[in-house]
């Protein structure tokens, strides 16, 4: 089952989400941020937006701190669903 | 309005209309056949129709399949109306058993806009051969075998019975297992990939980038590829060995189970 962080409701209502999916574009450990059509990937070693597009300032800044301070669970679900590639053995290979 | 897209009217569809659904529309059997005369020679053309009695009138038209039209039906549509439809239509998507269309809200809004390709609107699965096929937004349609879903050992293991395309065609769900489109398209379109590497923020061109990219892709361990040692993955991956030998690119390559020429697009 997908990892969905409980946002609050304000955001939620809206349709704001952040999960971390079975099956995610593999290459630096995320979470999802998805709005309608749109899908923002924030990185959990940096709390950087790994793609220029869409625009990372159209996200709210309070939800993108508010899903970064939730940081120590979304890193622990992505090292339980991908114990391949784990946010911080990944850090200290580069 | 594109021509790119056809609309045919009825009650849901001119509320469509109304709100700018950036479709040609078409109101008459005239039009219907007049499109279909004229259209989809060049370029594919999205035929968004809500009642398969609207395309009677096409059967008369004799031009089977001469054309790249793409059609999503909004209604069911009985199988053997449906056997008609695939000698007019190269791709038919409506709803039925096993299909997953997104409700049609999402649809409306993935439909209308820019980045409706690299999302899906539908899907099938198929059990007997294993595949699903998932239709984007242009109803180009993506062949994906159970066993990418299966790849990872994920859990919990995908239910192909239970299938669904959600969050605005952003994710496919099979049981409670769910797969980002992003990663979906990433791994089996090399055009998606190009233009994916090409957004990156913080883009890194090197071959090592792109093996260690590819290789955290595809799970495999640096101390996993026969011929080749776990310390000389690490140093191409740190972009410390400046030019990487051709049998080695190829053993990495043969592991990671791409040509080697490939590398470099992921």
């Amino acid at each position: 089952m997908p990892f969905s962080l409980c946002l609050p409701h304000a955001w939620a209502t809206l349709g704001w989400k952040a999960k971390i999916r079975e099956d995610e574009r593999n290459e630096e450990p995320h979470v999802s941020i998805l709005f309608k059509l749109w899908t923002w990937r924030l990185s959990l070693r940096t709390g950087e937006f790994l793609d220029a597009t869409p625009p990372p300032r159209n996200v709210p800044t309070e939800l993108v701190e508010w899903v970064w301070d939730c940081r120590d669970v979304l890193r622990a679900k992505w090292d339980e669903k991908y114990p391949e590639n784990v946010v911080f053995s990944q850090k200290e290979e580069r | 309005m594109t021509m790119e897209m056809l609309l045919l009217h009825d009650g849901i569809t001119d509320v469509w209309a109304d709100e700018g659904f950036p479709a040609a529309s078409l109101r008459s059997d005239e039009e219907v056949r007049d499109a279909y005369e004229r259209l989809g020679r060049r370029r594919p053309v999205v035929w968004i129709v809500p009642d398969d009695s609207q395309l009677v009138a096409l059967a008369e038209s004799g031009r089977l399949l001469e054309s790249n039209h793409r059609l999503l039906l909004l209604d069911e549509t009985p199988s053997v109306r449906k056997d008609l439809l695939h000698l007019l239509f190269r791709v038919v998507v409506a709803p039925g058993k096993g299909v997953s269309l997104l409700p049609p809200d999402e649809l409306r809004e993935v439909l209308a806009s820019d980045e409706r390709v690299d999302l899906f609107v539908a899907g099938v699965v198929d059990p007997a051969a294993e595949v699903a096929m998932l239709y984007r937004g242009n109803l180009a349609p993506v062949v994906v075998p159970f066993a990418w879903f299966r790849r990872r050992d994920p859990s919990p293991k995908p239910s192909f019975r239970d299938f669904q395309i959600t969050d605005y065609g952003q994710s496919v769900r099979f049981g409670k297992y769910e797969a980002s489109t992003d990663a979906i398209l990433y791994a089996h379109d090399a055009d998606y990939r190009r233009r994916a590497k090409a957004r990156r923020l913080q883009q890194d061109d090197s071959i090592g980038a792109c093996i260690h990219r590819l290789r955290l892709a595809k799970g495999v361990a640096r101390d996993d590829v026969p011929g080749v040692s776990e310390k000389q993955i690490a140093r191409i991956e740190r972009g410390e060995i400046g030019k990487v030998r051709a049998k080695t690119l190829a053993a990495i390559a043969a592991r990671l189970g791409v040509e080697a020429a490939e590398i470099s697009s992921y």
